[in-house]
């Protein structure tokens, strides 16, 4: 017989991953397409090392690179999360989605110091 | 004319592990179910076939199995039109005590966490709680479940998180509590269904409604759930 836990209630956690997943989702879509377009503006030769660095310092693309950049990490960690969710069963669950979080954690907070580090 | 089937027996007593077993029937008239099929084999070929069934017209959700690797009920699926030898499973993912039998305790269990009956705490009217046509028509959708389970157990959602996921047909109940004007448990309904597990494990993978017999759509009634939890926070 497979044993079944006891209700527990709800843990009141769904809504904020589900709407965040969402909301990151609606940024990624209109922010990551820019990401292409000037990787191919630059394939094409189409813009120099330092117009390519007046871009980045700009203080609107910085705004938006933050953005892209929060949304990507979120929308990744939750992503992670629900798969871990979905399949991992042990007490593994937690360790790996805190391993997850640190790595995401980390990465956003490296790649933001660049962006803002940049020219200065 | 006959028609082949390969059933899944299993007989805890007996059997160290499920087989397949051949048989083949008498199409008896036109417009034959897949039931019709089932009781010939049991009262005329081989009184041990073990499966559930009683009204034998969609209405009691008992004779969920999968067919030919779809979910379905026997009583109103036509044999005529499916691949053959056809093949007979319990439904996937219960446990099996016999045959086609599968164990639905914790399935039901399940329904009743979700309190499935009309909360009211006004004083009762003298007569009945009224209900308007439109209001009414809201539950349309969801009333006609039977709770077979087909669409449940064709969820993987379910099949690795069952312990705690609903399922597709017990939120399909849920939401239409939500939705009854007469219930005024609302709150305390979305209270219980705010979890990562037991409502947002849904990943929209659509099984549950093409399984669903009665051409219910469960994941548009899951959905609604998540729009009502998230219009009450917001
Ligand atoms: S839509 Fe949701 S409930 Fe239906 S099968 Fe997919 S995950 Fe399961
Ligand atoms: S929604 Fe359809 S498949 Fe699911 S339990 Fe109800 S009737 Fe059966
Ligand atoms: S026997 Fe009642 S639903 Fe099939």
């Amino acid at each position: 017989m497979v044993k079944y836990g006891k209700d527990l209630g709800a843990a009141h956690s769904g809504l904020s991953d589900w709407y965040l997943q969402r909301v990151s989702a609606v940024i990624l879509a209109l922010l990551l397409p820019w990401v292409f377009v000037l990787l191919w503006v630059l394939a094409l030769d189409g813009l120099s090392q330092q117009a390519l660095f007046a871009l980045l310092d700009s203080l609107a693309v910085r705004i938006a690179h933050t953005l892209l950049i929060l949304a990507l990490t979120i929308h990744a960690y939750i992503g992670l999360k629900v798969m871990i969710e979905d399949y991992v069963h042990t007490g593994m669950r937690v360790l790996l989605m805190g391993m997850v979080m640190v790595g995401m954690g980390l990465f956003a907070i490296w790649w933001l110091s660049l962006i803002w580090a940049w020219g200065g | 004319m006959t028609i082949q089937l390969n059933i899944y027996r299993f007989n805890p007593e007996n059997d160290s592990k499920p087989y397949m077993q051949y048989y083949e029937v008498a199409i008896s008239k036109k417009g034959m179910k897949l039931l019709d099929a089932l009781n010939d084999i049991k009262w005329n070929m081989d009184g041990t076939l073990t499966f559930r069934r009683s009204c034998g017209e969609g209405v009691c959700g008992s004779d969920g199995m999968n067919i030919n690797g779809v979910n379905g009920l026997a009583c109103i699926t036509p044999v005529e039109g499916l691949k053959q030898p056809i093949q007979l499973r319990p439904l996937p993912s219960m446990n099996v005590i016999r045959d086609l039998v599968v164990d639905t305790t914790h399935f039901f269990d399940q329904y009743r966490q979700i309190k499935p009956w009309l909360q009211a705490y006004t004083p009762t009217p003298e007569h009945e709680r009224l209900q308007s046509p439109e209001e009414r028509v809201e539950l349309d959708g969801a009333y006609e479940c039977i709770m077979c389970g087909c669409c449940t157990t064709s969820c993987p959602s379910w099949w690795w998180n069952g312990d705690r996921f609903m399922g597709p047909a017990v939120l399909l109940q849920a939401d239409r509590w939500l939705k009854d004007s007469r219930d005024e448990a609302a709150g305390e309904r979305l209270d219980q269904l705010e979890d990562a597990f037991k409502l947002y494990r849904c990943h929209q993978i659509m099984n549950c409604m093409e399984a669903c017999p009665k051409e219910l759509n469960p994941t548009q009634a899951i959905n609604h759930i998540k729009r009502m939890l998230l219009n009450r926070q917001s």
